[in-house]
């Protein structure tokens, strides 16, 4: 097992739901056989954005909302990398959104795994896109007057190949989905329940140990898109976890011939008089 | 008029084939071994309004699209009574007082008196070859070059190479062409101009194709934009060229996107640009300052119009200098290039990827849309390439920091997929490993040395800043000081007002920021200085007089067009006279 222990200790509040997931990504890329050189971990501003500071990787931490853009590109340059674009549900699903739309749609070869816990937590308890109606926080002190939006079903729309569900209670689980899209050509991308400790007095671990369900212990086809969209918008007393939608189609470096080749490698251009001809 | 010299103007609408008419001319005069310069007044429409493209050609260096106007091809009424109404100023642009070659179907305008009326029935001789309208642009521009006499082949290649070969289309074009210059020098004869080309060819490019050409020459693997006027040309360039070099180019869903891309790549170990003008560079602001605090290297084309918002998106103005250098909060090392042709755009753009990679901040490629979207002939490049590839850490180093404080404030970079050096690059203020020092517990004494260490990269840059380079300043008593592409018109006005016995020159800023201290010294002792900025406030003169106290005279434009040298001189003699 490749060591994947920071020497920074993270300071989530005890019991944050981000700590599950700083098991389950280092298990998941030791377990792959990914060496921590070859993993990078790109992420924004938010608690959960802090992941790269503990982990012994390659740590990309940017700004609010930008980890996607800066994701891809990092593969583009390297693709013999294994990129991880890591973040909140505030980070990705506000600043972030027309990130998630773009990279979903380019099939980008990276895996997006979003800690949504439906509240902002580093900027102390403000309702975020993922809030639901009527949620009490600083910024709704007379419940939160917007629906919360669907990420899930956003990122199927957007034509992401691969969809998944997790709940930061099941760590099991969790690692096995992320082995799942990590290993997935394509764009995956994960919405992780990450419960907040402190400022999310909703939807806590035990709201969602009484509502999720494994989709894999139900018959449910993950080649079909539309059952996936019926299964993204299950929300109430039921609520799946798993793989909700995954294909497999071509990724950017299959279609762009300057991508076949690993970028880093080729050798810089040599200009001749040919190449300026043109302007002759 | 300079009889080794032609100004020639096609005027039209937007849709009338105006900007490929005057790219065939510019181009048979750069063939010939002519100098060229050209200029394109343009509107944001796609068909209609009124649009005219400009050359300039001699056997001297020419450096901006001149004074004058010997040749107008008038594609409508509208133009033709444009370019020969001496009311009518647009730019500074001059009326014509040479000949005026236009459709015989045009009827009913004033005829001025000074200049030569040549009706042409350019649509009937078009039509014997095609039913294309847009074939009888080519019967005028036949016609330029028989009341030039030059070498009706060397059009004939210029043609086919715009055509695509020898194909129909290409020959109905040369045809048409060639009875264009059989029938106006039967009807109207020749000029007594002769323009005599060196014989050998020169490059007819503009500055954004030469800013991706100096891009690829020094190493570029990977550029990320959004389309904007004036920065596509940059763009235009390496799409169509990015099999051949290799050059991975992507358009991005926001310029966000595009600048966080750039500095993703340039992290993971390629060379990679992103560029805009002003209204994209805005939303780019906020990732500046985090390239600068992760210390990433970063090269910004900026390509600057008229402002503010979306002012005038087809238009030139040197109004962004304020907002680059105070791009992004806190303080942090950049540097700011400003090239003054397309020639120097070349070596700059190459320079400005090298001093990204070695001092790990921005550096800014400052131009505008006058210099992105004109061209001009350049005799050489020295395709070379000038690669300085700054060193990273192999693996191998004994307790790597990333942010190592050193004499020069340059830490080695470690780049992933290295074995052993996994850390941490972020945004929150960090101490040399990368770990963070914002949270649990800020540290003022590590905040201060790492403020310290970043910005000493610009003392250690500083130390090598090349000198700002002059226009007959030796003898100098007034002196111009200018910065980027407006070069061409103050050197041009400084051998007018030479001419006339003035002893000025020029002060030529190419290196904005940080303001080099020479300019104290070239200023020093000099009866006037005059700075001259395609803006309203006078942005170069309000730095450097807040940065070495220099200051001086104000000469602004900010109408959206860029100078003419001979009103300018007229201006620049005004202010000395005061």
């Amino acid at each position: 097992m490749a060591d994947y222990k920071g020497s920074v200790k993270a300071d989530w509040c005890p019991g944050c739901g981000n700590f599950a997931q700083l098991s389950a990504i280092p298990m998941a890329l030791s377990q792959l056989g990914i060496a921590p050189e070859n993993s990078v971990i790109v992420s924004g501003i938010g608690c959960s954005s802090n992941m790269p500071e503990y982990m012994r990787a390659y740590g990309f931490h940017g700004i609010h909302g930008r980890s996607l853009p800066a994701a891809q590109a990092i593969k583009w340059a390297n693709k013999e990398l294994t990129v991880i674009a890591y973040g909140g549900d505030g980070d990705g699903y506000n600043e972030g959104t027309q990130h998630l739309y773009h990279g979903a749609r380019r099939n980008s070869d990276i895996t997006y795994i979003v800690s949504d816990n439906q509240i902002f937590g580093l900027t102390t308890g403000q309702a975020s896109p993922t809030s639901r109606l009527g949620m009490k926080t600083k910024t709704t002190p007379d419940g939160n007057l917007e629906p919360p939006i669907n990420p899930l079903s956003m990122a199927l729309s957007a034509g992401a190949t691969f969809v998944a569900r997790e709940f930061s209670g099941d760590v099991k689980h969790l690692v096995e989905t992320i082995k799942k899209a990590i290993q997935h050509k394509g764009f995956s991308f994960i919405d992780v329940f990450s419960p907040c400790v402190t400022y999310n007095k909703d939807n806590t671990y035990d709201f969602f140990r009484e509502r999720v369900y494994k989709l894999e212990d139900q018959k449910h086809d993950t080649s079909d898109i539309m059952a996936a969209f019926a299964k993204a918008a299950e929300w109430g007393d039921k609520i799946p976890i798993g793989i909700l939608y995954q294909r497999e189609d071509k990724i950017l470096s299959d279609v762009d011939p300057v991508l076949h080749e690993n970028l880093i490698s080729t050798p810089v251009k040599k200009l001749v008089p040919a190449d300026i001809e043109e302007f002759l | 008029m300079d009889s080794n010299e032609v100004i020639i103007r096609v005027g039209g609408a937007a849709g009338d084939g105006v900007q490929s008419a005057g790219l065939i001319i510019a181009k048979v005069f750069s063939r010939n071994g002519l100098h060229t310069n050209t200029y394109n007044y343009y509107q944001s429409i796609i068909r209609g309004g009124q649009s005219w493209y400009q050359i300039r050609a001699s056997s001297h260096v020419v450096k901006n699209q001149g004074d004058g106007l010997d040749i107008l091809i008038a594609l409508n009424k509208d133009a033709l009574e444009r370019h020969t109404n001496p009311d009518i100023n647009e730019g500074g642009a001059s009326p014509l007082n040479g000949i005026a070659i236009y459709d015989s179907s045009i009827s009913g305008f004033t005829k001025h008196e000074g200049m030569k009326f040549c009706e042409m029935p350019l649509s009937e001789i078009a039509q014997k070859y095609s039913k294309n309208t847009l074939l009888k642009n080519t019967v005028a521009i036949g016609a330029v070059f028989g009341y030039l006499s030059m070498d009706f082949e060397i059009l004939a290649g210029v043609i086919r190479d715009q055509f695509g070969g020898k194909g129909k289309i290409a020959e109905q074009n040369v045809e048409a062409a060639r009875e264009g210059y059989g029938h106006f020098v039967e009807k109207y004869g020749k000029s007594s101009k002769t323009l005599t080309g060196s014989g050998k060819k020169y490059y007819l490019i503009s500055g954004g194709e030469s800013a991706g050409l100096g891009a690829i020459r020094n190493g570029l693997k990977a550029y990320f934009g959004y389309p904007m006027t004036p920065a596509s040309s940059i763009i235009h360039y390496l799409a169509s060229h990015s099999k051949d070099f290799k050059v991975f180019v992507k358009i991005t869903e926001d310029e966000i996107s595009a600048i966080t891309m750039a500095i993703g790549a340039n992290y993971a170990g390629i060379r990679a640009m992103t560029g805009s003008s002003g209204g994209g560079f805005a939303l780019m602001t906020e990732a500046v300052g985090m390239a600068a605090e992760m210390e990433i290297p970063i090269v910004i084309y900026e390509a600057q119009r008229a402002g503010p918002s979306t002012g005038l998106p087809t238009k030139t103005e040197q109004g962004d200098l304020l907002q680059v250098i105070g791009a992004s909060q806190g303080d942090f090392p950049k540097a700011i290039f400003s090239p003054r042709n397309v020639e120097e755009t070349y070596y700059m753009t190459g320079e400005a990827l090298n001093l990204a990679e070695k001092y790990q901040m921005p550096v800014f490629l400052m131009v505008d849309l006058y210099l992105a979207e004109h061209y001009e002939t350049v005799e050489k490049f020295n395709l070379e390439p000038d690669m300085k590839k700054a060193p990273l850490a192999t693996g191998d180093e004994k307790d790597y920091k990333r942010y190592q404080f050193t004499k020069d404030g340059i830490s080695l970079r470690a780049i992933p997929g290295t074995k052993n050096l996994m850390h941490n690059e972020d945004s929150d203020e960090h101490d040399e490993k990368g770990d963070v020092v914002s949270d649990a517990v800020t540290d003022p004494q590590i905040r201060i040395r790492i403020m310290e260490k970043r910005m000493k990269k610009l003392d250690t840059y500083m130390k090598e800043i090349t000198p700002t380079p002059t226009y007959k300043m030796d003898d100098a008593e007034y002196a111009v000081v200018l910065w980027g592409s407006t070069q061409g018109a103050v050197e041009e006005a400084v051998d007018l007002l030479r001419k006339k016995g003035i002893k000025i020159g020029a002060i030529e800023v190419n290196k904005p920021f940080p303001v080099n201290p020479d300019i104290a010294k070239l200023t020093k002792g000099k009866k006037k200085v005059i700075f001259v900025e395609n803006n309203y406030t006078g942005q170069l003169r309000r730095i450097i007089s807040s940065e070495i106290q220099v200051t001086g005279d104000l000469i602004t434009k900010y109408d959206g067009e860029c100078f003419y040298p001979g009103a300018l001189a007229n201006e620049i003699e005004a202010r000395i006279k005061e």
